[in-house]
Protein backbone atom coordinates (compact mmCIF):
# COMPACT_ATOMS: atom_id res chain seq x y z
CA UNK A 1 0.00 0.00 0.00
CA UNK A 2 2.78 2.41 0.71
CA UNK A 3 4.09 2.15 -2.84
CA UNK A 4 0.76 2.68 -4.59
CA UNK A 5 1.13 4.55 -7.92
CA UNK A 6 -0.80 7.87 -7.80
CA UNK A 7 0.10 9.27 -11.27
CA UNK A 8 -3.41 8.62 -12.60
CA UNK A 9 -4.85 11.29 -10.33
CA UNK A 10 -3.45 14.02 -12.61
CA UNK A 11 -5.11 12.45 -15.64
CA UNK A 12 -8.45 12.31 -13.85
CA UNK A 13 -8.08 15.90 -12.68
CA UNK A 14 -7.18 17.17 -16.15
CA UNK A 15 -10.04 15.21 -17.63
CA UNK A 16 -12.37 16.95 -15.22
CA UNK A 17 -10.97 20.35 -16.20
CA UNK A 18 -11.47 19.61 -19.89
CA UNK A 19 -15.02 18.43 -19.23
CA UNK A 20 -15.86 21.62 -17.35
CA UNK A 21 -14.30 23.68 -20.13
CA UNK A 22 -16.35 21.90 -22.79
CA UNK A 23 -19.47 22.46 -20.71
CA UNK A 24 -18.89 26.19 -20.68
CA UNK A 25 -18.21 26.27 -24.42
CA UNK A 26 -21.46 24.40 -25.06
CA UNK A 27 -23.26 26.89 -22.86
CA UNK A 28 -21.94 29.79 -24.93
CA UNK A 29 -23.00 28.15 -28.21
CA UNK A 30 -26.42 27.42 -26.74
CA UNK A 31 -26.84 31.02 -25.64
CA UNK A 32 -25.77 32.41 -29.00
CA UNK A 33 -28.76 30.77 -30.68
CA UNK A 34 -31.10 32.24 -28.07
CA UNK A 35 -29.59 35.68 -28.41
CA UNK A 36 -30.07 35.58 -32.18
CA UNK A 37 -33.69 34.55 -31.75
CA UNK A 38 -34.63 37.39 -29.43
CA UNK A 39 -32.70 39.94 -31.44
CA UNK A 40 -34.41 38.87 -34.65
CA UNK A 41 -37.81 38.99 -33.02
CA UNK A 42 -37.11 42.43 -31.65
CA UNK A 43 -36.07 43.73 -35.04
CA UNK A 44 -38.87 42.04 -36.98
CA UNK A 45 -41.58 43.16 -34.59
CA UNK A 46 -40.51 46.77 -34.63
CA UNK A 47 -42.81 48.44 -37.19
CA UNK A 48 -40.33 50.98 -38.49
CA UNK A 49 -41.69 51.16 -42.01
CA UNK A 50 -45.30 51.12 -40.78
CA UNK A 51 -44.73 54.15 -38.57
CA UNK A 52 -42.80 56.07 -41.22
CA UNK A 53 -45.49 55.32 -43.77
CA UNK A 54 -48.35 56.27 -41.46
CA UNK A 55 -46.56 59.44 -40.46
CA UNK A 56 -46.06 60.59 -44.03
CA UNK A 57 -49.68 59.70 -44.81
CA UNK A 58 -51.00 61.80 -41.95
CA UNK A 59 -48.82 64.74 -42.94
CA UNK A 60 -50.11 64.25 -46.48
CA UNK A 61 -53.64 64.28 -45.13
CA UNK A 62 -53.05 67.68 -43.56
CA UNK A 63 -51.32 68.94 -46.71
CA UNK A 64 -54.53 68.18 -48.59
CA UNK A 65 -56.65 69.48 -45.73
CA UNK A 66 -58.22 72.34 -47.69
CA UNK A 67 -58.92 70.25 -50.75
CA UNK A 68 -60.54 67.40 -48.82
CA UNK A 69 -62.43 69.86 -46.65
CA UNK A 70 -63.94 71.46 -49.73
CA UNK A 71 -65.63 68.18 -50.52
CA UNK A 72 -66.64 67.71 -46.88
CA UNK A 73 -64.84 64.37 -46.62
CA UNK A 74 -62.36 65.06 -43.81
CA UNK A 75 -63.89 62.58 -41.40
CA UNK A 76 -64.27 59.93 -44.09
CA UNK A 77 -60.58 59.99 -45.01
CA UNK A 78 -59.60 60.02 -41.35
CA UNK A 79 -61.85 57.01 -40.75
CA UNK A 80 -60.20 55.26 -43.71
CA UNK A 81 -56.80 55.57 -42.06
CA UNK A 82 -58.00 54.55 -38.59
CA UNK A 83 -60.10 51.60 -39.73
CA UNK A 84 -57.63 50.16 -42.25
CA UNK A 85 -54.79 50.50 -39.71
CA UNK A 86 -56.80 48.45 -37.26
CA UNK A 87 -57.83 45.87 -39.85
CA UNK A 88 -54.57 45.33 -41.74
CA UNK A 89 -51.87 46.49 -39.31
CA UNK A 90 -53.40 45.54 -35.97
CA UNK A 91 -52.63 49.06 -34.85
CA UNK A 92 -54.69 51.56 -32.95
CA UNK A 93 -54.16 54.89 -34.65
CA UNK A 94 -55.46 58.24 -33.52
CA UNK A 95 -54.52 61.66 -34.81
CA UNK A 96 -55.85 65.16 -34.49
CA UNK A 97 -54.74 68.74 -34.86
CA UNK A 98 -54.89 71.48 -32.24
CA UNK A 99 -54.02 74.61 -34.12
CA UNK A 100 -54.04 73.89 -37.85
CA UNK A 101 -50.31 73.28 -37.83
CA UNK A 102 -49.96 71.31 -34.59
CA UNK A 103 -50.60 67.65 -35.38
CA UNK A 104 -50.60 64.89 -32.79
CA UNK A 105 -50.15 61.28 -33.86
CA UNK A 106 -50.76 58.25 -31.68
CA UNK A 107 -49.86 54.72 -32.77
CA UNK A 108 -50.07 51.50 -30.74
CA UNK A 109 -49.86 47.99 -32.14
CA UNK A 110 -49.64 46.21 -28.78
CA UNK A 111 -45.86 45.92 -28.89
CA UNK A 112 -44.73 49.34 -29.98
CA UNK A 113 -46.26 52.64 -28.91
CA UNK A 114 -45.45 55.78 -30.83
CA UNK A 115 -46.59 59.29 -29.95
CA UNK A 116 -45.61 62.44 -31.70
CA UNK A 117 -46.65 66.07 -31.87
CA UNK A 118 -45.35 67.69 -35.01
CA UNK A 119 -45.60 71.18 -36.43
CA UNK A 120 -46.37 70.90 -40.10
CA UNK A 121 -46.57 73.81 -42.49
CA UNK B 1 30.75 22.64 -21.46
CA UNK B 2 27.20 23.86 -21.81
CA UNK B 3 24.67 21.29 -22.80
CA UNK B 4 22.51 22.78 -25.58
CA UNK B 5 20.42 19.76 -26.45
CA UNK B 6 17.33 21.50 -24.98
CA UNK B 7 17.27 23.99 -27.87
CA UNK B 8 15.73 21.43 -30.19
CA UNK B 9 12.96 20.74 -27.71
CA UNK B 10 12.26 24.46 -27.43
CA UNK B 11 12.01 24.91 -31.19
CA UNK B 12 9.81 21.85 -31.48
CA UNK B 13 7.60 23.27 -28.76
CA UNK B 14 7.22 26.58 -30.58
CA UNK B 15 6.44 24.81 -33.86
CA UNK B 16 3.87 22.63 -32.14
CA UNK B 17 2.32 25.69 -30.52
CA UNK B 18 1.97 27.42 -33.88
CA UNK B 19 0.39 24.34 -35.42
CA UNK B 20 -2.10 24.12 -32.57
CA UNK B 21 -2.99 27.80 -32.83
CA UNK B 22 -3.48 27.50 -36.58
CA UNK B 23 -5.73 24.48 -36.14
CA UNK B 24 -7.80 26.18 -33.48
CA UNK B 25 -8.15 29.26 -35.69
CA UNK B 26 -9.23 27.21 -38.69
CA UNK B 27 -11.81 25.28 -36.69
CA UNK B 28 -13.26 28.34 -34.97
CA UNK B 29 -13.41 30.42 -38.12
CA UNK B 30 -15.13 27.79 -40.26
CA UNK B 31 -17.79 26.93 -37.70
CA UNK B 32 -20.70 29.30 -37.46
CA UNK B 33 -24.21 28.78 -36.24
CA UNK B 34 -26.93 30.03 -38.55
CA UNK B 35 -29.32 31.50 -36.04
CA UNK B 36 -32.70 33.14 -36.65
CA UNK B 37 -30.78 36.33 -36.02
CA UNK B 38 -29.10 35.81 -39.38
CA UNK B 39 -32.10 34.62 -41.38
CA UNK B 40 -34.04 37.85 -40.93
CA UNK B 41 -31.36 39.98 -42.53
CA UNK B 42 -32.26 39.13 -46.17
CA UNK B 43 -35.95 39.63 -45.30
CA UNK B 44 -35.23 43.03 -43.82
CA UNK B 45 -33.23 44.07 -46.86
CA UNK B 46 -36.04 42.99 -49.17
CA UNK B 47 -38.60 44.84 -47.07
CA UNK B 48 -36.55 48.01 -47.05
CA UNK B 49 -36.03 47.77 -50.80
CA UNK B 50 -39.76 47.38 -51.42
CA UNK B 51 -40.64 50.23 -49.06
CA UNK B 52 -38.17 52.52 -50.76
CA UNK B 53 -39.49 51.63 -54.20
CA UNK B 54 -43.05 52.41 -53.13
CA UNK B 55 -41.89 55.68 -51.59
CA UNK B 56 -40.15 56.60 -54.85
CA UNK B 57 -43.25 55.80 -56.88
CA UNK B 58 -45.36 57.87 -54.47
CA UNK B 59 -43.19 60.94 -54.97
CA UNK B 60 -44.54 63.35 -57.63
CA UNK B 61 -42.16 64.65 -60.26
CA UNK B 62 -43.08 68.26 -59.55
CA UNK B 63 -44.74 70.03 -56.66
CA UNK B 64 -48.50 69.62 -56.75
CA UNK B 65 -48.44 66.93 -59.43
CA UNK B 66 -49.98 63.48 -59.01
CA UNK B 67 -47.55 60.73 -58.14
CA UNK B 68 -47.15 57.71 -60.40
CA UNK B 69 -48.39 55.36 -57.68
CA UNK B 70 -51.54 57.39 -57.14
CA UNK B 71 -52.23 57.38 -60.88
CA UNK B 72 -51.75 53.61 -61.16
CA UNK B 73 -54.07 52.96 -58.23
CA UNK B 74 -56.66 55.44 -59.42
CA UNK B 75 -56.80 54.09 -62.96
CA UNK B 76 -56.42 50.47 -61.85
CA UNK B 77 -53.40 50.19 -64.16
CA UNK B 78 -51.86 46.91 -63.02
CA UNK B 79 -49.54 46.46 -66.01
CA UNK B 80 -47.74 49.76 -65.65
CA UNK B 81 -47.65 49.46 -61.87
CA UNK B 82 -46.01 46.05 -62.10
CA UNK B 83 -43.54 47.17 -64.77
CA UNK B 84 -42.51 50.27 -62.84
CA UNK B 85 -42.24 48.49 -59.49
CA UNK B 86 -40.23 45.52 -60.79
CA UNK B 87 -38.10 47.85 -62.89
CA UNK B 88 -36.96 49.70 -59.78
CA UNK B 89 -36.65 46.52 -57.69
CA UNK B 90 -34.67 44.48 -60.18
CA UNK B 91 -32.27 47.23 -61.18
CA UNK B 92 -28.65 46.19 -60.69
CA UNK B 93 -25.34 47.50 -61.91
CA UNK B 94 -24.87 44.34 -64.00
CA UNK B 95 -27.83 42.31 -65.22
CA UNK B 96 -31.15 42.25 -63.38
CA UNK B 97 -32.39 40.74 -60.15
CA UNK B 98 -35.14 38.10 -60.02
CA UNK B 99 -37.80 39.63 -57.81
CA UNK B 100 -41.49 39.00 -58.35
CA UNK B 101 -44.52 40.72 -56.89
CA UNK B 102 -48.24 40.78 -56.44
CA UNK B 103 -50.27 43.63 -55.05
CA UNK B 104 -53.65 44.41 -53.67
CA UNK B 105 -55.32 47.51 -52.37
CA UNK B 106 -57.21 47.66 -49.10
CA UNK B 107 -59.92 50.30 -48.94
CA UNK B 108 -63.01 51.17 -46.96
CA UNK B 109 -66.04 50.85 -49.14
CA UNK B 110 -69.06 53.11 -49.06
CA UNK B 111 -70.86 50.48 -46.97
CA UNK B 112 -68.19 50.90 -44.23
CA UNK B 113 -66.69 47.46 -44.89
CA UNK B 114 -62.93 46.96 -45.31
CA UNK B 115 -62.44 45.48 -48.76
CA UNK B 116 -59.53 44.27 -50.84
CA UNK B 117 -59.01 44.82 -54.53
CA UNK B 118 -56.49 42.66 -56.40
CA UNK B 119 -54.32 45.10 -58.31
CA UNK B 120 -51.52 42.86 -59.62
CA UNK B 121 -51.98 39.10 -59.89
CA UNK B 122 -49.03 36.93 -58.83
CA UNK B 123 -47.19 35.33 -61.74
CA UNK B 124 -46.44 31.63 -62.24
CA UNK B 125 -43.51 31.64 -59.79
CA UNK B 126 -45.89 32.03 -56.87
CA UNK B 127 -46.50 28.71 -55.12
CA UNK B 128 -47.45 29.96 -51.67
CA UNK B 129 -44.24 28.61 -50.18
CA UNK B 130 -42.03 31.59 -50.95
CA UNK B 131 -40.61 33.51 -48.04
CA UNK B 132 -42.26 36.67 -49.28
CA UNK B 133 -42.23 39.96 -47.46
CA UNK B 134 -45.11 42.42 -47.38
CA UNK B 135 -44.51 46.09 -47.95
CA UNK B 136 -47.23 48.69 -47.73
CA UNK B 137 -47.81 52.28 -48.66
CA UNK B 138 -50.68 54.61 -47.87
CA UNK B 139 -52.02 56.43 -50.89
CA UNK B 140 -54.45 59.35 -50.91
CA UNK B 141 -56.89 59.42 -53.76
CA UNK B 142 -58.50 62.70 -54.72
CA UNK B 143 -62.14 63.03 -55.63
CA UNK B 144 -62.78 61.09 -58.80
CA UNK B 145 -64.86 62.26 -61.70
CA UNK B 146 -63.76 59.81 -64.36
CA UNK B 147 -65.34 56.42 -64.96
CA UNK B 148 -62.29 54.40 -63.86
CA UNK B 149 -62.74 54.44 -60.13
CA UNK B 150 -62.67 50.98 -58.58
CA UNK B 151 -62.81 52.41 -55.06
CA UNK B 152 -65.62 54.95 -55.32
CA UNK B 153 -65.71 58.64 -56.04
CA UNK B 154 -65.11 60.36 -52.70
CA UNK B 155 -61.56 61.30 -51.62
CA UNK B 156 -60.15 58.38 -49.66
CA UNK B 157 -57.03 56.88 -48.14
CA UNK B 158 -56.20 53.38 -49.35
CA UNK B 159 -53.43 50.99 -48.38
CA UNK B 160 -51.38 49.47 -51.19
CA UNK B 161 -49.92 46.14 -50.08
CA UNK B 162 -47.22 44.50 -52.16
CA UNK B 163 -45.96 40.95 -51.68
CA UNK B 164 -42.36 40.68 -52.80
CA UNK B 165 -40.37 37.49 -53.26
CA UNK B 166 -37.27 36.20 -54.97
CA UNK B 167 -37.64 33.30 -57.38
Amino acid sequence: MACMNEDGQWIVLMGLLVAVGLFFLALIINQSALVGQTTAEGVLEFPKNDIRDLRSEILDYYSRYERINNHGDLDDVKDDIVRISLERKNAVVHFWNGTPEEITIHYNNGVTVYDETVYHY
Amino acid sequence: MVNDSGQLYTMEGIAAGLVMLLTAYLILSTTSIYTPGDTHIPDMQLEQLGSDVLAMMDTPDTHGATSALETYVNTNNSTDFKTAFLGYCNAKAIGTDTLHMSANVTYRGDDDQIKEHLLVEPDETWTGRESAVRVTRWVQLDKQTSQMRPYGSRPRAVLVEVLLWRA
